[in-house]
C-alpha cells in the first residue's frame, strides 16, 4: 500500500458517477438552442472528472445561460443579474475546496456584471467560469446586449444597434491577472468539451467565452459559420489543445498557438472572422487570491464569535453618559 | 622517443618511488601545488559560494544564500547606476570581503552582527558616515541568519538548518490538517449535545446566549419546549467512544508543536548524532504514529458520514506498523542523522546500511574527510576512502531511497537537490567530503573543490522514485566537463622571456594527491635542466598504451611558493590510483548517460542496419521504375469512413445535444452516453419525421439516406426535401 490509510479508506467507498448523476431537471430552453450543447458538454466533464455532486456548485445570474444551475444535480445559486462572480467568489473563499463553476450571459456577465467580471479576472480564483455568448437578451424577448453586432434590429434598438459589439475576450486578455482564457462554439460540441476541461485543470479563474446559436431571436446569424468550417479557425499547440484525426479533417483552418503568449493571444482574439476557437491565453503560474489570502480559514466557535464581536462594536451605541472609556 | 632519451634516474623512480642520483629533489617542504591552483592562494579576496547564510525562516528550497550573491543584490537595490554608485558599490564589496576574512578567521554570527561589525571597522578607518551609510543599507538585505564558512562542521549545520525548514513545513501543513479534523469532530459532538436532553437544560440554554441579553429570556419555558422529545444522546456510544478517543488522540499527539512558535519540551526530537539512537527512537514511537495514523482516517471517515462500523472495525483493530505506507509516514517529521566525521565506524552507526535499506524515513548525512588513507590490510596502496567515501555508491545499489554524493564547496550549488533528498519518502544518504584531513595544506573548501574537480569524489544524485530507469534517477550535475575524463582549464604563464603562454591543463587525480603533504614522497620535483621529451603531462600519459607508456615518464605541472612553474613527475603507485579512479568515474558516466557503452554499441550496430538498407534501397530503385507514391500515414488516418448516399445516419461527434431531432420522434433519435444523437431506431419512425429532422438540425449533421418504404405517402416531395442532407 503506497497511499495513505485515510485516503484509502475514503476511496473504498467513493461513489463513482455517471452522466445521469449530474442531469437535473428537463431543460426549458427553445429548440435548438445552443445552451443545451454546453450543458451537456458540462455534465459530460463532470462524470469524466468524477466531481462530487455535493463539492461542486454552479452558480449563475440572470438569463437564459444562468437557468443552467437548475439542470445540474449538484448544488446551485441561480443569483442575482450580474452577481454570478461575487457569490461564487464568496463560495470560494469560505470553502476552496469546492468546484465551484459560473454560468453567465452576454447581458449578465458583460453589461450589469462588467465590474465583477473584471475583478474577478483580476483576482484570478480557482473558478471555472463559461460566458454563454448568444448576442442578445433572449429571456426578456430580444433585446441588445453588449456583444450584439451593429445594426441588430431588436425591442431596445429599433432601427438597429448603434455601437460596435464589445470583444469579450479583448477585455479578459486586458485585464491584469487573467490567467486562462479561451473561446468555444457551441456547434463542435467535441472541441467546446476539450476546452471546457482544459479550463476546468486550469488553477485559476478560468474564462471560457461559448459563442452560442440562439435559433428564436438571432435565428441564422452564424449560419455562413456553421456551414463554411474554414471561416473557424481552430487553436491548436502541445500545451493547448490536440485534435481528434476526424476534427482535424472536417475543419482544416488550424493554427498553432503557444497559449502562454500573451501578445498573440490578443492578437487573436481580435479577429472575429474567422472565429478563433480554442485555448488563447494560459499562465499556470499566476497567482491565486485564496491563496494570497489564505482562504479556508477554519470557523471554530471561538474564531466566529471574535469575529462577530468585533463587527457588532462597530454598531455599539452606548446609552448616554456611559460612553466607552 | 626512445629508451636511450629518457634519464634513467626518472624511469627508477616512476617505476619504484625511490629517487636514484641527485637529478632528482624530494618535494617535501617545497610548498607545491598544481599549478591550475596557483590563483587561489588568497581565498579570502576571491568571490565565491562561500561564506553561507542560512535564511532564518526560509522555505524548504530557499534555505541558504551566498553572502556574495545577497551583496550582489543589495548593491543592485540601494546603489544608484553608473559612477554615482561606484562607491557605494566598492565599500560594499570591501566589507563583504571583511566578512569573508572575518568568517575564515573563525568569527561566527548572524549576517546583521557580521555586518555591523565590519562597517564599524570600515567606518573607523574611513569615516563615520560610511558606517552610517552602509548600516542604512543592511535593511536592504534580502535575508538574515548564520553565516557559515567552509568548515568540517558546515555539512551538518547546513543540512539541519535545511532539514528543519523541511520539518516547519511539514508541521504547518500537519497543524492544518489536525486542526480542521478537530474542529469537524468538535462540531459533531458540540451538535449532539445541542440536541440532547443535557444541551436543552436551561443551564445549557443560557450559557448558549450572550452575557448581555440573558435576562430577556425565560430559560425555563424555553428548555420546556426545544427539549421536548429531545434524545438522551443522539450518538450511539460506540461511536461517541470512537469520537472521544480520537479526538484525545489527535490533541495529545506529540511530533509537531502545536504552535508555530510554541517550545513543547514534551515534544518528539528527531534529531540525532547516530544511527543506533535513530532506531531506537523510531521503535519507542512506533505505536503512536499508527495510533495517529488511525485516528487521522477514523476523523476523515466520520467527518464524511462514511464510517461503516461492519467494515472499519476489523480494518483498523488490525492495521499496525507492518501496514504504514510511505505517504502515511510522509505526515511526519523525518529522523535526521548527522554523524560526525570521526564516528563513522563507531558500533553505534554499524546498522546504517541496515536503517537505510530498511525504508525507514531517515535522511543521513556522513561526511569523510580523508579519501587518500591507506588500505586496511597495508599494502600501501589507497583505499580510495571504501568506509565512507564509495558509501553513496553502495546505497546507490540498495535503490529505494535517494543519495546525494557531493564535497562540501558545492553543497550550496545543490541545495535545490538537498532539498530535494530531504523531501523524499522513505530514506536519503548525503555523503559529503569535507575536505578537511589532518594535515592537509590547502583551505577545506579549496580541497574539496580540487577532490571533486580529480574525480576522487565526484558530484551526483540518485532519486530512486523519480523515474523507471537511469537517465530519470541519476544526475551528474555539477560536475565540471562530465563529458570528459578531466576537466581541462587553460593555464596562463609568463616564461622566462616574459611573455605570456597560455596552455591547456587537465586535473587530475594525481595533482589532488600532490595536495596532500602524506604522500609526498610519490612526487619528485625534476630540475628544469632535466625537462625532456619523454615526459608527458598525466592525463596525455593515461591515454597510452602500454608500450608507448612504458616509454614515458607522466609529470604535473605544479608552482612551488614562489609561483614559479615547475615539474614533477609520478610514481607508479599513483598513476595505478589515477587509472583506477578514472575507471570508478566512467562507470558514473555510464550511469550518468555519457559514453554509455551499450547505447554505443546499439547505435553502431543500428548504423550498420541503417546504411546496409540505404545501399540495398539504391539498388533497388536502379533496376526498377518508380512506383506511385503510397499515402502518407496522415492521409490515411484522416481518411473518412465512405457513407452510402442512401444510408441514414448522424454525423453524432458534432451532435450539440439541442434535442431538435428527439422533439421530432424520441424513439427514432437517441442519445448516447455522452448526450449526442444518433438513429436509435430507424423503423420507429417515418421518413418524413427522418426528413424533418434533417431540415430542423442546426448543425445539418442528420443524414436522411433514402426511404425504406416506398409507398410512404408524399415520397416524391420528401425525396427532393432530403437531397441536400443525403
Amino acid at each position: 500500500m503506497s497511499q495513505s490509510l485515510s485516503s484509502c479508506v475514503i476511496k473504498l467507498h467513493q461513489e463513482h458517477h455517471a452522466l445521469e448523476d449530474y442531469q437535473g431537471g428537463v431543460p426549458r430552453w427553445c429548440n435548438g438552442c445552443g445552451d443545451n450543447a454546453i450543458l451537456a458538454a458540462m455534465q459530460r466533464l463532470c462524470a469524466d472528472e468524477n466531481l462530487a455532486p455535493e463539492n461542486t456548485v454552479f452558480v449563475s445570474g440572470i438569463g437564459c445561460s444562468s437557468r443552467l444551475p437548475h439542470y445540474m444535480k449538484t448544488y446551485g445559486f441561480h443569483s442575482l443579474h450580474g452577481r454570478a462572480f461575487p457569490v461564487a467568489e464568496g463560495i470560494k473563499m469560505a470553502r476552496p475546496d469546492l468546484n465551484v463553476f459560473v454560468s453567465t450571459g452576454d447581458g449578465d456577465c458583460c453589461s450589469i456584471g462588467a465590474a465583477h467580471w473584471i475583478h474577478a479576472l483580476r483576482y484570478n480564483m480557482n473558478i471555472t467560469v463559461v460566458l454563454h455568448d448568444n448576442h442578445v437578451y433572449g429571456l426578456t424577448k430580444k433585446q441588445a446586449s453588449p456583444t450584439s453586432p451593429r445594426g441588430l434590429k431588436s425591442n431596445t434598438t429599433p432601427y438597429g444597434a448603434t455601437l460596435e459589439p464589445m470583444n469579450p475576450l479583448t477585455v479578459s486578455l486586458g485585464v491584469q491577472g487573467a490567467s486562462f482564457i479561451a473561446q468555444g462554439v457551441d456547434w463542435i460540441p467535441e472541441v467546446l468539451y476539450d476546452i471546457l476541461r482544459a479550463a476546468y485543470l486550469h488553477r485559476g479563474f478560468s474564462f471560457v467565452r461559448i459563442i452560442q446559436r440562439c435559433p428564436e431571436f438571432m435565428p441564422k446569424v452564424f449560419d455562413p459559420w456553421l456551414h463554411d468550417p474554414q471561416r473557424t479557425m481552430l487553436l491548436t499547440h502541445k500545451d493547448g489543445l490536440t485534435l481528434s484525426p476526424g476534427i482535424a479533417s472536417a475543419y482544416r483552418n488550424q493554427r498553432e498557438h503557444d497559449p502562454i503568449n500573451i501578445d498573440r493571444a490578443r492578437e487573436i482574439a481580435s479577429l472575429d472572422d474567422p472565429i478563433p476557437v480554442g485555448i488563447l491565453y494560459r499562465n499556470p503560474d499566476a497567482p491565486c487570491y485564496e491563496d494570497l489570502r489564505h482562504a479556508g480559514q477554519l470557523r471554530s466557535p471561538e474564531y466566529i464569535r471574535a469575529g462577530l464581536d468585533r463587527e457588532f462594536d462597530k454598531y455599539t451605541v452606548w446609552p448616554e453618559g456611559h460612553a466607552e472609556a | 622517443m626512445d629508451m636511450k632519451a629518457r634519464p634513467p634516474e626518472q624511469q627508477i623512480f616512476h617505476l619504484t618511488g625511490r629517487r636514484q642520483g641527485d637529478s632528482l629533489r624530494a618535494i617535501d617542504g617545497l610548498g607545491l601545488r598544481p599549478a591550475l591552483l596557483a590563483p587561489y592562494r588568497d581565498l579570502g579576496a576571491l568571490r565565491h559560494d562561500f561564506p553561507l547564510v542560512l535564511v532564518d525562516g526560509s522555505d524548504a528550497t530557499d534555505f541558504v544564500r551566498p553572502l556574495s550573491r545577497l551583496v550582489d543584490e543589495l548593491l543592485q537595490d540601494v546603489a544608484p547606476r553608473g559612477v554615482e554608485g561606484e562607491r557605494l558599490r566598492r565599500h560594499g564589496l570591501q566589507l563583504e570581503r571583511n566578512i569573508r576574512r572575518e568568517v575564515d578567521a573563525g568569527a561566527g554570527g548572524t549576517l546583521a552582527e557580521l555586518w555591523e561589525t565590519a562597517a564599524a571597522g570600515l567606518g573607523a578607518r574611513e569615516g563615520e558616515t560610511l558606517e552610517q551609510v552602509l548600516n542604512y543599507a543592511a535593511g536592504s538585505l534580502r535575508a538574515d541568519g548564520e553565516v557559515l564558512g567552509c568548515t568540517p562542521k558546515m555539512p551538518a549545520r547546513l543540512i539541519t538548518h535545511a532539514w528543519r525548514a523541511t520539518r516547519n513545513a511539514r508541521a504547518r501543513q500537519f497543524r492544518v490538517e489536525v486542526g480542521r479534523l478537530t474542529l469537524k469532530l468538535s462540531d459533531i459532538l458540540r451538535a449532539a449535545f445541542s440536541h440532547s436532553q443535557a444541551g436543552c437544560q436551561p443551564a445549557s440554554l443560557k450559557a448558549a446566549i450572550g452575557g448581555s441579553h440573558q435576562d430577556a429570556f425565560d430559560f425555563d419555558a424555553l428548555s420546556r419546549i426545544v427539549g421536548k422529545g429531545a434524545p438522551h444522546d443522539e450518538l450511539p456510544p460506540a461511536r461517541r467512544a470512537r469520537l472521544e478517543h480520537t479526538l484525545v488522540v489527535l490533541q495529545s499527539q506529540r511530533f509537531f508543536a502545536t504552535h508555530e512558535d510554541a517550545v513543547d519540551e514534551e515534544n518528539y526530537s528527531f534529531e540525532f548524532d547516530n544511527c543506533a539512537a535513530a532506531i531506537q527512537a523510531w521503535r519507542d514511537r512506533i505505536d503512536e504514529v499508527v495510533a495517529l495514523v488511525k485516528a487521522i482516517s477514523i476523523a476523515e471517515l466520520e467527518i464524511h458520514g462514511r464510517y461503516v462500523e461492519a467494515e472499519h472495525n476489523l480494518l483498523f483493530a488490525t492495521f499496525d506498523a507492518s501496514s504504514l505506507s510511505a505517504d502515511d509516514l510522509a505526515r511526519f517529521p523525518d529522523y535526521l542523522v548527522c554523524i560526525p566525521p570521526e564516528r563513522n565506524d563507531a558500533p553505534e552507526n554499524a546498522s546504517l546500511m541496515d536503517m537505510l535499506s530498511s525504508g525507514l524515513p531517515v535522511k543521513v548525512l556522513v561526511q569523510t574527510s580523508d579519501l587518500l588513507e591507506d588500505t586496511s590490510i597495508g599494502t600501501g596502496h589507497f583505499a580510495f576512502g571504501v568506509r565512507s567515501a564509495r558509501l553513496a555508491t553502495a546505497a546507490m545499489g540498495l535503490g529505494g531511497m535517494y543519495v546525494l554524493q557531493s564535497t562540501s564547496s558545492n553543497l550550496p550549488a545543490l541545495h535545490f537537490e538537498i532539498a530535494r533528498g530531504l523531501e523524499c519518502r522513505g530514506p536519503a544518504l548525503f555523503s559529503v567530503y569535507s575536505g578537511s584531513a589532518a594535515g592537509a595544506t590547502l583551505p577545506p573548501y579549496l580541497n574539496a573543490a580540487a577532490a571533486m574537480h580529480a574525480r576522487a569524489f565526484p558530484a551526483f544524485t540518485y532519486h530512486a522514485s523519480a523515474g523507471g530507469n537511469w537517465a530519470t534517477r541519476f544526475s551528474l550535475q555539477n560536475n565540471p566537463q562530465p563529458e570528459d575524463d578531466w576537466p581541462v582549464e587553460t593555464l596562463t604563464w609568463c616564461d622566462d622571456a616574459q611573455q605570456r603562454i597560455e596552455q591547456a591543463c587537465a586535473f587530475t587525480f594525481a595533482d589532488f594527491v600532490l595536495c596532500d603533504p602524506r604522500h609526498a614522497a610519490h612526487f619528485a620535483l625534476v630540475p628544469r635542466a632535466q625537462w625532456s621529451e619523454a615526459m608527458l603531462p598525466v592525463a596525455e600519459w593515461l591515454a597510452l598504451d602500454e608500450g608507448s607508456a612504458a616509454q614515458h615518464v607522466p609529470y604535473l605541472l605544479v608552482v612551488d611558493a614562489d609561483d614559479l612553474l615547475q615539474r614533477v613527475i609520478v610514481d607508479a603507485k599513483v598513476m595505478q590510483a589515477t587509472r583506477r579512479c578514472l575507471l570508478l568515474w566512467h562507470r558514473l558516466q555510464e550511469h550518468g548517460g555519457v559514453h554509455d557503452s551499450h547505447a554505443e554499441r546499439l547505435l553502431a550496430r543500428e548504423r550498420a542496419a541503417w546504411a546496409a538498407t540505404q545501399q540495398a534501397i539504391a539498388a533497388a530503385s536502379a533496376a526498377v521504375p518508380a512506383a506511385p507514391a503510397a499515402a502518407t500515414p496522415a492521409e490515411t488516418e484522416v481518411a473518412a469512413p465512405a457513407r452510402s448516399r442512401d444510408e441514414a445516419w448522424i454525423e453524432t461527434a458534432r451532435c450539440p445535444s439541442c434535442n431538435e431531432c428527439q422533439l421530432i420522434n424520441d424513439r427514432m433519435f437517441g442519445y448516447d452516453e455522452r448526450k449526442q444523437a444518433y438513429i436509435k431506431d430507424l423503423s420507429a419512425g417515418s421518413y418524413r419525421q427522418l426528413v424533418e429532422a434533417a431540415e430542423s438540425c442546426q448543425v445539418a449533421i442528420i443524414h436522411p439516406g433514402k426511404p425504406r418504404d416506398p409507398n410512404e405517402p408524399g415520397l416524391e416531395d420528401l425525396l427532393v426535401r432530403a437531397e441536400p442532407f443525403r
